[in-house]
């Protein structure tokens, strides 16, 4: 069947505002739960930084409901901080980091211990780095080294080293091999909120 | 227009809404011309989500939902298609019914949107779809073009089934997360749950197909 241009145009027109209204129809109608798991994400997040146990396949409700009864949350300068009473470790306060990636932002969560300087854990949530080399910062062996260093070095200065040859100091992580990009940008962002939380905690850290 | 090999039945004289070829498309899509491992078309994603018996057979409803929405749209509007624009209109039907499948997944299972990661969204370009709805759609009518989905994207999802069944079997010792084969007795073979594996269960698989049905001669010339 021959058609003329405008037929053409008037078509492409019909088919795509059709196209349009059947996905915001659908987009409206899945927004609530794309919300609550979306919620649920973060919360499950703050949770397992933070040590408090919860149940893996609660649903987002649950999640929000042990949330809300274990942790608080803080605003300090400007800061958020989830805070909660571990039962061995006393009180933790949690907050999020970001920065640049290599291939993509990196967002992760570090919590302190009250003493606002030794690590309690650390976690990158959200990074898109090259699986099984930078892709690794997200790996439980890689977080686990944070457990109990220090964002402060020995001679006082804030911020916290990946370094290639043996991590004796306090602040000092085992980099990635191969990842030396990826573990830069990872330094470059934790020295950035390590010195916001050290402005903030100032005087009674040091 | 290319066929690119289905089988449609000579004989149209049925009069009923599958114009009397719904058993033989039925057939054609799930084993005569079965898309993977007859055509050898997805296996991109064919390979890529099968290391889980669970993300292979929902990959398999995914592509089977928009094979059949897409067939039934592109058969309904294939007489008010300009020509000229036909492949693009039929890219936006099939985007739009993958960004349905895509969103709905996200709201009710997120777990399996995580796992099953961009493939989703990619059955957009997956050649199955595309190759239906030019093949098939484009020149049959609503009901058997929807058959003609529903027997392609069944074809696609037993294969991804079957790989995926082996794969976590042999490759974790479970199925859907159950350990099968005693931890004790049975030692995991990862190569299985990386690409490799998915390479070897393929190729066996379609060697299988062809012993079966004796086609196991060079292609003709042309397409």
């Amino acid at each position: 069947m021959k058609k003329g241009s405008l037929y053409t145009i008037l078509y492409a027109a019909v088919l795509g505002i059709t196209c349009a209204v059947a996905l915001t129809a659908v987009d409206r109608f899945t927004e609530t739960r794309k919300v609550a798991n979306v919620q649920a994400e973060e919360v499950q997040d703050i949770l397992t930084v933070l040590g408090v146990p919860f149940d893996a396949q609660a649903s987002s409700s649950d999640l929000l409901t042990v949330y809300e009864s274990m942790v608080d949350e803080e605003e300090i300068n400007g800061l958020t901080f989830f805070v909660s009473r571990h039962p061995e470790a006393g009180k933790l306060l949690a907050t999020r980091f970001s920065g640049p990636g290599l291939l993509a932002p990196i967002e992760g969560l570090i919590c302190l211990e009250e003493d606002m300087r030794t690590i309690y854990a650390i976690s990158f949530y959200k990074q898109e780095e090259t699986p099984g080399l930078g892709g690794q910062i997200s790996s439980a062996d890689f977080q686990d080294q944070f457990r109990g260093k220090m964002i402060v070095g020995p001679l006082g200065y804030p911020g916290i080293h990946l370094v290639n040859d043996g991590a004796d100091q306090v602040n000092e992580i085992d980099a990635i091999t191969g990842a030396t990009m990826t573990s830069d940008k990872v330094e470059d962002m934790l020295s950035e909120i390590i010195e916001r939380i050290i402005a903030r905690s100032g005087a009674d850290g040091a | 227009m290319a066929h690119s090999g289905p089988v449609v039945c000579a004989v149209c004289g049925g009069s009923g809404p599958c114009d009397g070829k719904g058993k033989e498309t039925l057939r054609a899509g799930v084993w005569v011309t079965n898309p993977v491992s007859v055509q050898v078309l997805g296996i991109c994603s064919a390979l890529a989500v099968t290391n889980k018996l669970e993300n292979a057979l929902v990959m398999g409803a995914a592509l089977t939902f928009v094979c059949v929405g897409t067939n039934l749209f592109v058969s309904l509007l294939r007489n008010v298609t300009p020509r000229r624009i036909r492949m693009i209109a039929e890219v936006a039907i099939i985007a739009t019914f993958v960004i349905i499948f895509d969103q709905v997944l996200r709201a009710y299972y997120l777990e399996m949107s995580k796992q099953l990661g961009p493939y989703v969204g990619l059955i957009i370009t997956n050649c199955i779809i595309m190759g239906r709805a030019e093949a098939f759609a484009l020149s049959n009518r609503p009901v058997v073009s929807m058959l003609d989905g529903l027997a392609n994207g069944l074809g696609y999802a037993v294969v991804l089934g079957i790989i995926g069944f082996v794969r976590e079997l042999m490759g974790t010792g479970a199925l859907f997360g159950h350990q099968i084969l005693g931890a004790e007795w049975y030692t995991p073979n990862q190569l299985m749950i990386l690409a490799p594996g998915a390479f070897i269960a393929l190729g066996f698989l379609i060697a299988l197909h062809n012993a079966i049905t004796g086609v196991n001669k060079p292609e003709g010339k042309g397409n």
